[in-house]
This record gives C-alpha cells, sequence and structure tokens, in this order.
C-alpha cells in the first residue's frame, strides 16, 4: 500500500512539473491549479508513504519518479530538447540525487 | 539567460530551507518560515523556467536542494560524513555544470 502511495505521489509530482510547462505556455487558471494540486497531492502520498517506508528510499524514488517523467513529459510533449548531452546530464543528476537520499537512509 | 539560472539556484535554496522546515520545524514562526520558504521556491522555480526546458530546470532544482540537505544535515544536524554522500555530490554537481553548457550552447545556437 504504501509502495502504491509513493508511485503515485511520483506521478502527481511529474504531473505538477508538466503544469509548469502548461503554464508557461498558455498562463491559464488550471495550468495553476494543476501545479498547485500535484504537488499538494504528491506531498501529501509522499508523506503517507514515508510512515511506513525508510525516508530515504521513499525520497529517492519519488525524485527518481518525478524528475525523470517531468523531463520526459518536457521532452514529448512541449518540445524540449532531447539532445543525448541533455539526457545524459538529466540522468547523472536524477541518479546521484537517488543516490544520495539511499546514502542518508 | 544567466538571469534564469540565478532564479533556479535561488529556488534551490529556499528548498534546502523547507526541507530542513519540514523536518525539523518546530512552532509558530518556523512552520510560518517553512510555508514562505515553500512558495518563494515554487515562484522562482516558475518564473526562472520560463525561458529554460522546464525539465532541465527541475532537475537542477531537485539536484542542488538535495545537495544542500545533505551538507546542511551533515554541518548543522550531526549526520555521519561519508565520502560516498561527497562523491554522489561532486557528480550531480558536474551533470547541473554539464546542463547549464548544453542549455546555453543550443541558444548561442539559435541565436
Amino acid at each position: 500500500m504504501a509502495w502504491v502511495a509513493l508511485i503515485f505521489a511520483g506521478l502527481f509530482e511529474m504531473l505538477g512539473v508538466t503544469m509548469i510547462n502548461k503554464l508557461h505556455r498558455d498562463r491559464s487558471v488550471p495550468a495553476f491549479l494543476g501545479i498547485v494540486g500535484g504537488f499538494g497531492v504528491s506531498f501529501v502520498l509522499l508523506s503517507v508513504a514515508m510512515q511506513t517506508l525508510p525516508m530515504g528510499t521513499a525520497y529517492a524514488v519519488w525524485t527518481g519518479i518525478g524528475a525523470a517523467g517531468g523531463a520526459v513529459m518536457g521532452m514529448l510533449f512541449y518540445k524540449e530538447s532531447a539532445d543525448w548531452k541533455r539526457i545524459i546530464c538529466i540522468g547523472v543528476i536524477i541518479a546521484s540525487a537517488v543516490g544520495l537520499k539511499l546514502v542518508q537512509g | 539567460m544567466n538571469k534564469d539560472w540565478i532564479k533556479i539556484v535561488t529556488a534551490a535554496l529556499f528548498e534546502i530551507g523547507w526541507v530542513i522546515g519540514l523536518k525539523h520545524a518546530s512552532g509558530f514562526g518556523e512552520w510560518g518560515a517553512t510555508i514562505l520558504a515553500i512558495a518563494a521556491s515554487f515562484y522562482l522555480l516558475v518564473t526562472g523556467s520560463r525561458y529554460l526546458p522546464v525539465g532541465t530546470a527541475y532537475a537542477v532544482f531537485v539536484g542542488l536542494g538535495t545537495t544542500g540537505t545533505v551538507i546542511a544535515e551533515i554541518v548543522l544536524f550531526g549526520e555521519p560524513f561519508l565520502w560516498s554522500k561527497i562523491i554522489f555530490i561532486l557528480l550531480l554537481l558536474s551533470g547541473v555544470v554539464g546542463l547549464k553548457l548544453v542549455t546555453d550552447e543550443k541558444k548561442e545556437a539559435e541565436a
């Protein structure tokens, strides 16, 4: 159950990041609400997951899904550069952040 | 261009503040400061990513926030110093510098 909450927390974070893209495109109220709602629901689900899972593990998975997912969504739907150098750099950052959170326990 | 990067870095600094706040805050003042830090960091993240790729900006935001939090936990809250943490931090920072170089290079090519 905690893992389901955690995966949905990551998906809502991804939604929040994607809504930032949408807000830049159309400056709309739904996009703004999407950012607040996406990150809001994401934080609630993350804290639910953290009640059972170790904090470092939960945080690492959450970051990984949200940041990688957000980058992929930007490349797929908002024409962000999918240049291999950019993908490698984003991958290195996310992998290191996940590593740091795991090491922290 | 550089103004946007400065906003993302500042957003990450506020992120360090609120992550510490969520964990350690007690009392009205500290919780108030934590909530203000959340608002400030997201405001800067959103306005700073207006001319930068959002996926890139978010990865930098999360990466620098994590780095700062890990360092703050070691320096301020007595978490153990581990070489593995330093290696991950150096790796992460090299990714941030790389992204900045790749992004600027692309802007210049378009200009």
